[in-house]
């Protein structure tokens, strides 16, 4: 059998790698070993946190909406809204409801005094 | 005081509301919670978990704080040296003694999450035991408590109550009788 090198099959691969990991620090974007390893990492946590992703966003807007409802003191709570809303059977999610609170507080509160009754 | 004034250039204060708390009559882990909301930035509708936008928050009258129960002689604050051993222990009326900021300062520490923003939390809370502060050229706007729903007395704790305000109103009845009969006499004398 005649002796094959295997050529620039290898290497084609790797710059191919290499390009997506240009941005990394240090040997993460240097050594080539290193380099499929980080990749992998990097594939994996993207695939895990576009589900997280959906999670932490409902979070924050649950966060900030409470911040502006409990900010009416009449010990009103962001769960009380909720189940008034539910009662009225108004189609809001919690992303418009976070943006109507950061852009146009009065707004909101509008909504919630509406609800109440 | 010097202290208070310490560590104002590393937080950034432009936008920042100073709130002051009026700790005189408040119950201590109440209060602390409410500061622990306020110094995270969690009142605002701009609330980030990977920034800090929490308000600069100054307490005052720490020595007018109050606790239910027998908390004043049994809360034991402890915490270990690192030696072996060396597990410390004081009592919640020492440590009003020794400085009563820090136990209002350790409620909201421990009520803050434990991450890399905490002691830059910590950094926004002024704690003074009377009600004099240096900071009397800012704009504070004072932090009012959101309404409460006080359960009324149990029974035992009722009757404790009752007893010692008649016992007071003994004492002053024998005060002012003796005030009379006092008088009296003097009236009799100079008579």
């Amino acid at each position: 059998m005649t002796r094959i090198r295997r050529g620039y099959i290898a290497r084609r691969r790797r710059t191919k790698m290499r390009l997506f990991v240009s941005s990394f620090r240090g040997a993460h974007s240097r050594l080539s070993r290193t380099i499929t390893q980080q990749k992998i990492r990097a594939l994996v946590s993207a695939h895990r946190d576009r589900d997280r992703k959906k999670r932490d966003f409902r979070r924050l807007w649950i966060t900030r909406i409470n911040a502006v409802i409990r900010g009416n003191l009449v010990s009103y709570s962001y769960s009380r809204l909720i189940y008034n809303l539910y009662k009225a059977q108004l189609v809001l999610n919690r992303k418009i409801l976070a943006q109507i609170a950061i852009s146009n507080r009065n707004c909101l509160y509008m909504i919630s005094n509406e609800i109440i009754k | 005081m010097q202290k208070a004034l310490a560590g104002l250039r590393r937080i950034n204060l432009e936008g920042l509301r100073w709130r002051v708390f009026d700790a005189k009559g408040q119950v201590l882990g109440r209060l602390a919670s409410q500061v622990a909301t306020v110094v995270q930035g969690k009142d605002k509708p701009t609330y980030a978990p990977n920034r800090d936008d929490g308000d600069m928050c100054i307490v005052l009258n720490a020595k007018d704080i109050c606790v239910t129960g027998r908390k004043l002689k049994n809360k034991v604050y402890y915490w270990h040296t690192g030696y072996i051993g060396h597990l410390k222990e004081r009592t919640l009326k020492e440590q009003m003694e020794r400085d009563p900021t820090e136990a209002i300062r350790k409620a909201v520490l421990r009520m803050l999450p434990r991450n890399k923003l905490r002691d830059d939390r910590d950094r926004k809370l002024r704690i003074f035991p009377g009600s004099e502060h240096p900071f009397g050229d800012r704009p504070l706007e004072p932090y009012v408590m959101p309404p409460r729903r006080v359960r009324e007395l149990r029974p035992r704790v009722r009757r404790a109550m009752i007893r010692e305000q008649k016992k007071a109103e003994m004492q002053q009845s024998n005060k002012d009788m003796r005030k009379n009969r006092k008088k009296e006499v003097e009236a009799e004398v100079t008579a």
